[in-house]
């Protein structure tokens, strides 16, 4: 019996896509194109509050996947971790207009050198 | 006087000899004694010493009838030289067999000892001083005394009656008449005899080994401090953390030396900055010299790295930087945002691209440091709420749950030192080569003014009677820091 994993967003909620895929990295490449930012995050983790706040800062409504919320959390946990390479704390995991972005230090690297604003914007999250 | 007469003659042929002394005996006595001393050498030990007490004692006892010849005695150590010619003028030699055996070197030796044993006559004195001072000054050995041990016992066992015997030296004709004398020492005395020389050797053996063992302590103890000199000088400052050297954890005392030698090397780097600067080297020289500064910053930031894995709440806490830093810390180092408002003024001129660039900076560096701050937030409530709740289960639990929670503070420092290192490379990226050198100068001064602050109001005067007085003091205090920061901004 299949059971529907709620994924929640800022501002609304999305209904689960259920997939027949069994594949995590598939699962988490399809559901990371299907929104403009996609934040794959642990509701208690606290540097994954940090980054939803950055991106609720700059006026974007990222898409949050709360692993601990989804059955099959722990296979895209370690799918998510074969896609950064090395692990110190997998989450968060930013993905804009589809594309990789990494972790926290990835994203802050990107802010200040002045290459996120324009991803966002590419990727229609941001029109200001 | 006999020994008078002796004592001249012997005085002409022994080596040094003691003119200053008064007594005229006493030149009789002292020329033996001082050819006995030369024999010794450096290796006087009292074993000798005793035995020829005793054998002088033995001597004495035979001349109980014998008054002294003279009255006074002379110095109490001269006592000990048992060569007192006329004492032992009745007593019979043992003389020739004891040097039964010996080289003539040794037999020398052996003879004086035997001469002051008998000192049948007082002629000996000058033959037994030529022999001495013949002699290399040669120091008894064992050998030496264990043969004359021998001859000893050979000299009881085989009775009084000696001649000289061929194997002593051709020196030895001074025995003369009277050679053969008995030695009336009995087994008991001999024994201890044999014993303090036993134990002199023992104790000589002891004080030669005691000695080495100290020479080798003192050269160890000279190396230790010289490697002490050499780690201090490299850097144990604690700086403005004074106090905190009991209480730091290793890594933390790892990290401060390393920041220490982190400081000096700003210091100079600074300085070849300034000079490049002012000298108006090449753009490509001066770059060189930027390149390098912002590596040195780079590798504050790994240091940190590593520091935070540690020790985090060393560097969060901000024990590592002086006080006046530490108002203006933001986990765990200083917050972006407010070095480029502090920068913003200091760069001009600038193009409208660049300060764009500075303003965007600014802009960007204030949203991550709102977001990281949040998140910090957020993990400081869950702690609390971990910590102040009812315990469930047990509080061990409790306890694990707060610890794993605040293991994420160590992400939180790290994320932060990255901010800041990405800002100083942004920095670097927005301004051309003369204004990221005039720009890095400024950073270091700055720094470099809020650590002196630090000091400055450490050692500031603290109490004083009056309010008045009070204010004047902080107003020299400020005119000194205007002053010092005066020559700081000079400089551009």
């Amino acid at each position: 019996m299949h059971y529907q994993a709620a994924e929640y967003s800022w501002g609304y909620y999305m209904p689960a896509v259920r997939s027949m895929a069994s594949d995590p990295l598939e699962r988490v490449l399809r559901v990371a194109s299907e929104s403009a930012v996609v934040i794959f995050s642990v509701s208690s983790c606290c540097m994954c509050h940090a980054v939803k706040r950055l991106f609720c800062g700059m006026g974007v409504n990222p898409t949050v996947f709360e692993l601990d919320q989804d059955p099959r959390g722990k296979e895209i946990e370690r799918a998510l971790m074969r896609l950064l390479g090395n692990s110190p704390g997998t989450v968060p995991v930013v993905f804009i207009g589809g594309k990789l972005i990494g972790a926290m230090d990835r994203v802050m690297a990107s802010h200040i050198n002045g290459t996120l604003v324009p991803l966002l914007k590419e990727a229609g999250a941001l029109w200001l | 006087m006999a020994s008078h007469r002796v004592g001249e003659t012997g005085l002409s042929d022994s080596g040094p000899s003691n003119h200053h002394v008064p007594y005229s005996l006493f030149h009789g006595i002292n020329a033996p004694s001082t050819s006995f001393i030369n024999q010794e050498g450096s290796a006087f030990d009292f074993g000798e010493l005793e035995e020829a007490i005793v054998l002088q004692g033995v001597k004495i006892r035979n001349d109980e009838a014998k008054a002294p010849l003279f009255t006074g005695r002379p110095a109490a150590t001269l006592e000990m030289f048992p060569s007192w010619p006329t004492r032992f003028q009745t007593t019979p030699r043992v003389g020739s067999s004891k040097s039964g055996g010996e080289s003539t070197d040794s037999g020398s030796a052996v003879n004086t000892l035997s001469s002051k044993a008998d000192q049948a006559q007082l002629e000996p004195e000058s033959p037994i001083s030529k022999k001495a001072s013949s002699s290399d000054h040669q120091a008894f050995d064992q050998k030496h005394l264990k043969l004359q041990q021998q001859q000893i016992h050979q000299e009881m066992a085989t009775g009084p009656s000696h001649n000289q015997s061929s194997v002593k030296a051709p020196q030895e004709k001074r025995k003369g008449a009277g050679s053969t004398s008995e030695k009336q020492l009995d087994a008991k005395t001999l024994r201890r005899l044999a014993q303090n020389r036993e134990a002199a050797r023992k104790s000589r053996l002891r004080k030669k080994a005691y000695v080495q063992q100290l020479e080798s302590s003192r050269i160890k103890l000279t190396q230790l401090e010289q490697d002490l000199q050499r780690a201090r000088a490299q850097g144990l400052f604690l700086g403005g953390c004074v106090g905190a050297g009991s209480n730091l954890s290793p890594g933390a005392a790892i990290f401060d030396m390393e920041y220490a030698r982190w400081l000096e090397d700003d210091h100079r780097l600074m300085s070849e900055l300034r000079t490049g600067l002012h000298a108006h080297l090449s753009d490509g020289d001066l770059r060189l010299i930027i390149d390098g500064y912002v590596s040195h910053y780079d590798e504050i930031f790994q240091l940190k790295v590593v520091a935070a894995k540690s020790d985090v709440f060393h560097l969060y806490t901000g024990m590592w930087i002086t006080p006046a830093e530490r108002c203006f810390m933001w986990i765990g180092g200083f917050r972006p945002s407010e070095l480029i408002k502090m920068l913003i003024g200091q760069l001009d001129p600038l193009t409208e691209q660049q300060v764009i660039g500075i303003y965007n900076l600014q802009h960007t560096s204030t949203q991550a440091e709102e977001a990281l701050s949040q998140g910090l937030e957020q993990l400081q409530q869950a702690l609390v709420d971990t910590i102040a709740g009812v315990p469930i289960v047990d509080g061990m639990q409790q306890m694990a749950v707060a610890l794993s929670k605040l293991a994420n503070l160590e992400g939180f420092v790290r994320q932060a030192d990255n901010l800041r290192q990405q800002t100083l490379h942004q920095l670097r990226r927005i301004l051309t080569v003369r204004q990221a050198a005039r720009c890095f100068l400024v950073i270091g001064e700055y720094y470099g003014r809020l650590r002196a602050l630090s000091s400055l109001w450490a050692s500031r005067p603290r109490e004083s009677m009056m309010s008045e007085d009070n204010s004047c003091q902080t107003t020299t205090e400020l005119q000194i820091v205007q002053q010092h920061s005066q020559n700081h901004f000079s400089s551009y």
